[in-house]
């Protein structure tokens, strides 16, 4: 299983990354949503995304909204990971698409049972 | 705390005994840096001025204009980013690693406080200098902190 990790913080992108491979996910790391977006285009086929939601070119948002306009993503399972906590930015980012949102700060338990959830990870299996 | 420090976003909504400031940066060092509750403390008195500082800072750009910053040794960012991280000390870090976590640290934090300001509109991308930031027109609000026994101080200011 591929999973991109957008962020524009490498520290995040490496956090992410490391609650993420012992899970047994191959990760994929882009700066920002147009990279994301790129990646996609050129064909990678990822089942996850971890989005940040302010980042510089594209934001996470913005990346969301892209993926959900285009049929041959419609697989992708968006988690929106960002410090954005207010309702009313949950609620846009739902709206715009995410399957799930996660506030920073987390802890690895809070992003490996959100994947439990979406069904992308056994917990039982991975321990 | 002076009358003006007490009320840095919205004086009804801070009335109770806790600072949310102090829980917010409490929950997110407990969460991502250190695992756990308990090494960052309220410090008793003012942190001193660095000697060699870093300062993040982001701002909150709505209804009001505020910047949240992080100040601390070199020093202290440098063992913050191992930390972060995951890393040993004897683990080498660069000073792009450092500039990046200690800003995703603010970033974090920062991100928190806006959820406190009513109508707080956007967050500005974390920024990461070795001098106090230009700009700010005035200190509402300060928390010092000992992290690990290190200085370290997050603030809030108004923007012109």
């Amino acid at each position: 299983m591929k999973a991109l990790v957008i962020d524009d913080s490498r520290t995040m992108r490496r956090i992410i990354g490391g609650i993420l491979r012992p899970l047994g996910f191959d990760v994929v790391e882009a700066e920002n949503g147009q990279d994301a977006l790129d990646a996609l285009e050129a064909g990678l086929d990822a089942e996850l995304a971890c989005v940040d939601w302010n980042m510089p070119v594209m934001d996470g948002l913005g990346f969301i909204s892209a993926v959900r306009r285009e049929r041959r993503w419609r697989d992708l399972t968006l988690v929106m990971v960002t410090t954005e906590s207010e309702q009313s930015q949950i609620v846009r980012a739902l709206a715009a698409g995410a399957h799930e949102y996660v506030i920073k700060p987390f802890t690895p338990d809070a992003i490996r049972d959100k994947l439990q959830l979406l069904g992308l990870v056994d917990l039982q299996e991975t321990a | 705390m002076s009358e003006d420090m007490a009320t840095p976003f919205d004086p009804g909504e801070w009335t109770d005994a806790a600072d949310p400031v102090e829980a917010i940066a409490s929950e997110v060092f407990a969460a991502m840096v250190d695992g756990e509750p308990g090494h960052l403390q309220p410090r008793s008195g003012p942190a001193p001025e660095p000697d060699d500082g870093l300062y993040a800072w982001v701002d909150v750009h709505g209804a009001t204009r505020r910047r949240v910053l992080l100040t601390t040794e070199r020093e202290t960012a440098t063992a913050l980013t191992r930390a972060l991280l995951g890393l040993s000390p004897d683990d080498t870090v660069d000073d792009d690693d450092i500039a990046d976590a200690f800003g995703e640290v603010a970033n974090v934090v920062g991100g928190n406080v806006k959820a406190l300001v009513p109508d707080p509109g956007d967050l500005t991308l974390p920024e990461v200098a070795p001098t106090r930031p230009p700009a700010a027109a005035g200190l509402l609000h300060a928390v010092p902190f000992d992290w690990r026994g290190r200085p370290l101080v997050v603030s809030l200011w108004a923007l012109p």
